[in-house]
């Protein structure tokens, strides 16, 4: 199900028949999470993996920024297999913020740099830079539990950002925020796409917002997780809000919809029973 | 059921006017035996010649030295097991309820041992105390660093912090509430066993002085001793509060 | 895990009884063999031994009854009111912060040296976690229940019944944990103090004749009691507790 890699807009993370398993083997409690899944994303593309909840999306995100090794297959960035974080090349930006709350949101920011091996001399000013850039520059001294929920999220997307890496693995960052707060962030996010050129990928629950952003939804099953579908969004970065009232928006939509109502109704009757007898759904 | 803190507050002043005007007027009428409770100007003229004597603070400089020596101990010991045993998860699901287990005996049993071993000065007391206080002051720091949010260490794994650096930037950190209000507790246990080895089994110190006056038959002095612990430990359990509030306000 | 546990214990008695063995003048802590041999044929032995220890016993029981009763009925009276709580919750925790043993000589100087001043020393320690966690329990109650009470015609006895009352169980039952380990430390600093019978005559005349391994002994059968009673009002809190952590799973 690759898409179109070409040698003018080669693959920035490359999916091997990944499998995973949770629990051993034959164990009554294993649990398979995603089964000979095969992925390319090409260089700086917005992918979003879309679909229901439990069906594996966070733990594949997980596997390709190497926090998870997989049971079986490889994950490949830029050419090079991924078997433990690297900071210089991905930066993750977590659901709700893991900005550390004992120290202020400067020092969050260089603890960051200071891993990344960043130099020194650049930490003040990439963090004003990265501050700046979703608003919160005055707030470079404040601790994150003075802050807002939503002000919080806009500083841990912007530690992610400031990193300076390629690649920028983003799970359900805005899940936690009110709807307005989403839409504007969303909007930032294309502008920065459009401006950088970064490779991002994406998990959501949204289907609003996977079309609003990407430009390739990945549709996926429920639990064990394959891929569904591929379906591209044919509209150039920085996306206007003006884009979600095009009747193709609807239309991207409601196909979205289409291709998981059953794997959404799927995966909640997986819920509702305990683990280990839902193998076979 | 919007009551304003000021009526409280009256009432609780209220509550203490009363029961020290009640101590006046028992002493006034004699209606309670002066051995149980003498009138309380002869408790206030006991505590004035107190002060004014040389035992009086021989006295609290042996007991605050035993209380800073167990606590002392009890500190160094009790965090640095606590954070030897969470190296590992397998010591920690082994080591923690026992430890826990032990805590629930009143250590008190084994204040007979502590005198017994170290004798009647103020070296059993030091053991006993640090022993006392060394198990809040452990399970605490367990807690705290066996229980530090994955979140936090899952941001700190992609962010590509070393294992060392986990600990100095992550872990200690966010265990130092919990491990604060161990070192708390603690303190207070110290406190109060180094008093009670000292009032049950010694030579020297306020506790000793206290038992000595009710032997002796003096109740103006013993409770002018009582009087000087209790203002001591509400001294210290204000600032105690204080200084945590302040450390939250943050 | 418990093998883990058995193992621990194991290699702690055999180090233990290797480093007692007397190695002239390491005498004072009795090696574990010397120990059970002072239990049964000592301690355990002697009748006046025996009666000290079930005689603690009932102290602890007496003062535990008492704090029980006692802290419940004073915790309804003071956390059924914002007021009352407000006024008097504060004086309770200072009171609670101030180290009782001081008061022992006193508490032995008016109830005398005989059981009563250790079941009343007892029961001072033993009230405060009962009080501490009524009041405290109370404290949450949603203000919807309460509402939506009055809303039916509940008075305010009605209102402790139904709705205050099973909201504050929980930490009612923590409470009486709580209280058996302090109610226990209570009557043991008691016993220790007032060593002219009782328990505490025994771990003196132990200590003062050097005679390590019948305290140790001694000791023992006291931690062990400690630990049944302990485990006894843990299993209580659990089994009227446990739906809490059931719903909440």
């Amino acid at each position: 199900m690759s898409a179109e890699v070409t040698a003018a807009r080669p693959a920035a993370i490359s999916v091997r028949h990944l499998t995973h398993r949770f629990g051993a083997e034959g164990a009554a409690s294993s649990v398979l999470a995603i089964d000979n899944l095969s992925l390319d994303v090409v260089q700086g593309e917005f992918l979003c993996l879309l679909g229901p909840s439990g069906c594996g999306k966070s733990t594949l995100l997980n596997i390709i920024g190497g926090l998870v090794i997989p049971t079986e297959g490889e994950v490949l960035v830029h050419g090079r297999p991924m078997n433990r974080p690297m900071p210089d090349r991905l930066a993750f930006v977590f659901q709700e913020s893991t900005l550390f709350p004992w120290y202020t949101v400067s020092e969050n920011f260089t603890i960051a740099f200071k891993y990344r091996g960043v130099a020194r001399s650049e930490w003040r000013d990439r963090t004003t830079e990265a501050l700046a850039s979703v608003g919160m520059a005055e707030f470079a001294r404040h601790y994150p539990n003075q802050l807002s929920v939503g002000m919080r999220q806009r500083v841990n997307l912007a530690r992610g950002i400031a990193a300076g890496t390629d690649i920028l693995l983003m799970d359900e960052p805005f899940a936690a925020l009110d709807e307005q707060s989403r839409m504007v962030l969303g909007e930032d996010l294309s502008v920065l796409l459009a401006r950088t050129g970064k490779t991002i990928v994406f998990v959501t629950h949204s289907l609003a917002e996977a079309v609003f952003l990407s430009d390739r939804i990945v549709l996926m099953s429920a639990r064990p997780a394959h891929i569904k579908q591929i379906i591209t969004v044919d509209q150039p970065h920085p996306r206007l809000p003006e884009f979600m009232l095009e009747p193709r928006f609807s239309e991207l939509r409601n196909r979205c919809y289409a291709a998981l109502r059953d794997e959404i109704r799927a995966a909640m009757t997986m819920q509702a029973s305990p683990l280990g007898t839902s193998e076979g759904a | 059921m919007k009551d304003s803190p000021a009526a409280s507050r009256l009432i609780q002043l209220g509550f203490l006017t009363a029961a020290l005007t009640a101590w006046y007027v028992a002493g006034r009428f004699s209606a309670i035996p002066p051995l149980f409770l003498p009138p309380i100007d002869a408790v206030w003229s006991s505590l004035n010649g107190l002060i004014r004597t040389e035992e009086f603070w021989s006295a609290i400089g042996v007991t605050l030295s035993t209380i800073a020596k167990a606590y002392g101990i009890a500190v160094v010991l009790g965090v640095l097991a606590g954070y030897l045993v969470t190296r590992s998860r397998f010591l920690t699901a082994v080591l923690e309820p026992v430890i826990s287990a032990l805590f629930s005996i009143p250590i008190t049993l084994f204040l007979p041992l502590f005198i017994l071993v170290f004798g009647i000065g103020t070296a059993s007391k030091v053991a006993y105390g640090a022993a006392y206080g060394f198990f809040p002051i452990a399970l605490n720091t367990i807690a705290g660093l066996s229980r530090v949010d994955r979140r936090y260490l899952a941001a700190a794994r992609a962010l590509g912090i070393s294992a060392f650096g986990t600990v100095r930037h992550v872990m200690w950190p966010a265990a130092f509430p919990v491990i604060l209000t161990g070192l708390r507790i603690g303190f207070f246990i110290a406190f109060a066993s180094v008093l009670g080895g000292e009032t049950i089994s010694s030579v020297e110190g306020v506790g000793r002085n206290i038992a000595l006056s009710a032997e002796l038959l003096e109740p103006a002095r013993m409770y002018a001793w009582i009087v000087v612990v209790v203002a001591a430990a509400l001294v210290l359990n204000g600032a105690v509060s204080a200084i945590e509030n302040r450390m939250r306000g943050e | 895990m418990l093998a883990a546990r058995a193992a621990i214990l194991a290699v702690t008695l055999v180090a233990w009884e290797v480093a007692a063995r007397p190695t002239g003048g390491a005498d004072l802590i009795a090696p574990p063999s010397a120990i059970a041999q002072a239990l049964f044929a000592t301690v355990l032995r002697d009748g006046a031994i025996r009666s000290a220890i079930l005689f603690t016993l009932f102290e602890v029981l007496c003062a535990y009854a008492l704090a029980v009763a006692g802290g419940l009925v004073l915790g309804l009276a003071i956390g059924s009111t914002e007021m009352a709580r407000r006024s008097f919750y504060p004086v309770v925790l200072l009171l609670y912060a101030i180290p009782q043993v001081v008061m022992l000589p006193l508490v032995t100087l008016v109830f005398g040296i005989g059981p009563a001043a250790k079941i009343a020393f007892g029961f001072s320690h033993g009230v405060f976690p009962v009080l501490v966690n009524v009041i405290a329990g109370m404290r949450n109650v949603n203000p919807l229940y309460v509402r939506a009470a009055t809303a039916m015609g509940a008075q305010r006895a009605d209102i402790i019944r139904h709705v205050m009352f099973p909201h504050m169980a929980t930490s009612f039952f923590t409470g009486l944990r709580l209280a058996m380990t302090t109610t226990l430390l209570g009557v043991i600093l008691a016993e220790l103090y007032v060593s002219t019978a009782g328990v505490g005559y025994f771990t003196k005349l132990f200590a003062e004749n050097f005679d390590p391994a019948p305290l140790f002994a001694l000791i023992g059968i006291l931690a062990v009691m400690a630990i049944a009673l302990n485990e006894l009002a843990r299993s209580v809190e659990r089994r009227f507790t446990h739906w809490r952590t059931a719903s909440t799973s």
